[in-house]
Parts: structure tokens; sequence; C-alpha cells
């Protein structure tokens, strides 16, 4: 499991450049999939500043991932929680 | 149910007794705790318990974003008329909370014995956090979206000077943007370039103005055979370019403006220049983005609403996961990203199965599995 404060600063802000959302866009994919920080807290995650709690480094991760697969890439950015043994990011697609 | 927060100080667990629930709390509550405290106590608060008492015993520090959590969590419970009590806080605590040990604001009112998906329509947790009425400005700042022009227009011209250097027969770079509904010209290489685009906006036509409302990329391979601007074209020729290629700059999918790359040579503008103008374009973009530029208070009061309509889905669908397997919302959230990941569909249309499922429970329960 990845611990969140040990994870490289910066990251999970190479992945959102990558997937070519701005601040503001990926904010809003994290707040609809749940996120409850706001885009403020949000930048502060993605730049290391603040250590996200799993569950929004999740969100996060899934809102990536979502983008991601709208691009044809198959979820480049893995999972903290851990899903009972079953890999199911590289489940039948 | 447990749950633990990113600083291994600060822990929580909500247990229930009959419709009594008991949120403890552990360690310091910094303002990243406190989130995860909003979550976990309006995760509570969507199981209909007739009290809820808040457990600060064991709680050493709160910060400036604890107490905003709990007067929130006072109001919805008082909205629905549940009490609220907040159990031995410490004096240091209860000093930082203005208050010592809280009485209950309310008697319980009757609630609804069965959940069922109008039930599980949780409160919006949005209006707790970020206030029941945003404007489009408001969501700007809560989205912490930087909105100086200037700062804006420094980076754009960055952009052009980068495209100009390493674009091989570029002449000349500029940036048009659409600004209160009306195309100009925010980042320039030179006065001819600046002249180029104002021509296309006054005729209204041109590769710039094509790419900028149409949003996908236009190649004006050589002016002397080109048929599409009639009335553009020769004023081009009159000042000396011979190729143009604008690719779109986009915001929040919608197309506002064109990055423009001009040539005296016809043919210059190879596939690899496309790619590095399409590269450039995607940059621009992503700082308009970041921006907000002229996506209007309208649109992004549309976005808004769509996402928060998707989180009301989400919301609904984790109630209804809750409810069946006895999980919390984290737990809930987990199921929902699993099925999602295994059956290679969007959180969101997984989530609308489910409450779908709801309606129709000869489908079978989707989310049981936990």
């Amino acid at each position: 499991m990845i611990d969140p404060a040990m994870e490289a600063r910066h990251v999970l802000d190479s992945y959102r450049q990558e997937a070519g959302l701005s601040h503001g866009e990926l904010w809003l994919r994290y707040f609809q999939l749940g996120g409850m920080s706001t885009g403020f807290e949000l930048e502060a995650y993605l730049s290391g500043a603040l250590v996200p709690s799993p569950y929004d480094r999740d969100v996060i991760a899934h809102a990536l991932n979502e983008r991601f697969a709208e691009l044809g890439v198959h979820h480049p950015v893995s999972y903290l929680a851990q899903f009972g043994g079953e890999d199911v990011t590289s489940g039948p697609r | 149910m447990h749950s633990s927060s990113p600083t291994p100080q600060f822990s929580a667990a909500t247990t229930f007794e009959g419709r009594e629930a008991t949120v403890s709390l552990r360690g310091g509550v910094d303002d990243v705790a406190a989130l995860e405290l909003a979550t976990i106590i309006n995760a509570a608060i969507d199981r209909k318990p007739a009290s809820l008492v808040l457990d600060l015993a064991e709680v050493v520090f709160i910060g400036d974003a604890g107490p905003v959590v709990i007067s929130n969590a006072e109001s919805r419970l008082g909205g629905v008329g549940v009490a609220l009590m907040i159990r031995s806080p410490s004096a240091l605590v209860a000093h930082h909370l203005g208050r010592a040990e809280k009485t209950p604001l309310a008697q319980t009112s009757p609630g609804n014995e069965h959940l069922g998906p109008e039930q599980l329509g949780m409160v919006d947790v949005v209006s707790q956090r970020f206030g029941s009425r945003l404007s489009a400005q408001d969501l700007r700042r809560v989205a912490g979206l930087p909105t100086d022009p200037d700062v804006v227009d420094g980076a754009l011209n960055l952009v052009v000077d980068l495209a100009l250097a390493s674009i091989g027969d570029a002449d000349g770079v500029s940036v048009s943007l659409r600004r209160h509904g009306v195309l100009s010209t925010v980042a320039a290489s030179d006065r001819t370039i600046m002249e180029m685009d104002a021509d296309q906006y006054a005729t209204g036509e041109g590769p710039c103005v094509d790419a900028s409302v149409k949003g996908h990329w236009f190649h004006a391979e050589s002016l002397d055979t080109e048929t599409r601007w009639p009335a553009f074209t020769p004023r081009a020729r009159a000042l000396g370019i011979k190729a143009i290629l604008s690719s779109p700059l986009r915001a929040f999918d919608q197309p506002v403006g064109a990055l423009n790359i001009y040539s005296r040579t016809a043919s210059s503008f190879e596939v690899k220049d496309q790619q590095a103008a399409a590269t450039f374009a995607d940059k621009a973009s992503v700082i308009l983005g970041d921006a907000q530029i002229d996506v209007s208070d309208g649109q992004m009061a549309l976005r808004f609403q769509e996402a928060l309509r998707n989180r009301e889905v989400l919301s609904l669908a984790k109630g209804i996961i809750m409810e069946r397997a006895g999980t919390d919302e984290k737990g809930a959230f987990k199921s929902l990203l699993r099925l999602s990941l295994h059956q290679g569909t969007t959180l969101r249309d997984r989530a609308e199965a489910i409450v779908r499922s709801v309606d129709r429970p000869e489908r079978g329960p989707e989310a049981g599995a936990a």
C-alpha cells in the first residue's frame, strides 16, 4: 500500500498535466465524485503541501483515471484501497 | 465502522446503539482531519440517528476548521430536529469551541423507519461546506482559480515565444481569445501579426476565427491558392503572409480562441509542426482553463450544476450501499469504485444503475458486496 505521505511530491500533478486537465477542471471532477476539499486544498495535495486522506487520494486518483479512460489510457494512477485481493485495475476491458 | 485520517494522531469511530449515534474522536483535529470529520459526521447523519453524540474526550487539539464542521453538523441536525451533544471536551478544546458541555438543541422528531431512496437523498454536504447559494464568482473562489488577466496574458506571451522559437518556418505567432464575446489578440510576436489577426476579426473570417469558433485546427497551406476566406486572404497576402496554421484553444471543453502561426513561406508547416502547434495550444488551453478565461458565468454555473447532479447520483448510490451492506460512506465509495473498475464503467454510470435498481428491485441488489 502506498503511503500518501510518502508519495513523491508532484506525482499526482504530473498525472494531471499529462491528462491535460486544469486545476479547476480536475477539482470539478473530484467534486462530482464526492470530494469535499476546495480547489485550494486540492492544489495543495497536488503540490505536496498538504497530504490528502487516503480516501481523498483515491477520489483524486479516480478523477484522473476517468479522464485517462476518456483519452484511451487504461487507469495509470494506482489506488490506495485494497480490493480484496482481486486486482480490479486489470479487470476485463 | 472505523475510519482514520492522514495523520496517525487523528482517528474517529462511529457506533450506533439503536438509533443513537456516537462519533468518537481521538487525537488532533487539524483542518485536513476536520474535512474527514465532516464526512464521518455526515455519514452518521445520513443514517437518520435520533440523536448524535460527538465524543471529544480524547481530542487533544482542534484547529480552525473543527468548530465550523461541528457547527455545520449542528445546523444540519437542527434542520431535522435531531439533537447534537458534545461529550466531555477538554478544557482546551472547550475553550476553542467557545462552549462547555452542549445540551440537546431540540427534541427528536419521529424519523422514517424505512429508508427508501427518497429518505436516503442525502442532505447536500455542499451546502454545509460551501454555503447554500453560490454565485459563479464564489465557485471560482472555492475552486481556487486564478482570475487575474495580466498573469494569464504573461503566460500566453511565453507560449507565443516558445512556439515562435521552436516551429521551424514560423515568422510570427499570436494567441486570439474570446473575452466577453469578442475575439481579440492577447499575445503576438510582432505588429504585423497583430494586424493579421485584426484583419480576420474585421472580415469575420480566416483560420484564426474558424479555429476559435469551430474548435478544430485550420491550415492554410498556401494563401496563393486559398479559397475559403475570400475577404481576408488578399489582406494577408498584402502583408507577405503565405501560410497559416491555427490550432484551437479550449477551456472547459469549449473553444475559446486559437494559437495562430504565420509563415512567409508557402507549404512551410510539416506534420511535426502541426503536432508541435497542437501541443502549444494544449498548454495554452490549460492556462486558460486554470484562469477560467471566457468561460462565462452561465457556462460555469451549468458545468457546476452538472457536477452537482452527478455528485447527487453518487451520494444516493452510496446511501443505498451503506444501507444494504451496513458499511460507512468510504466503504460504499470503495464498493462503487470496485464495481466500476471491474465492469469498465464510469463511477457515475455505476451509481445510476444502483439507484435505478431500487426502482426495479427484480434486478437484484447490485451493491450488496462491500
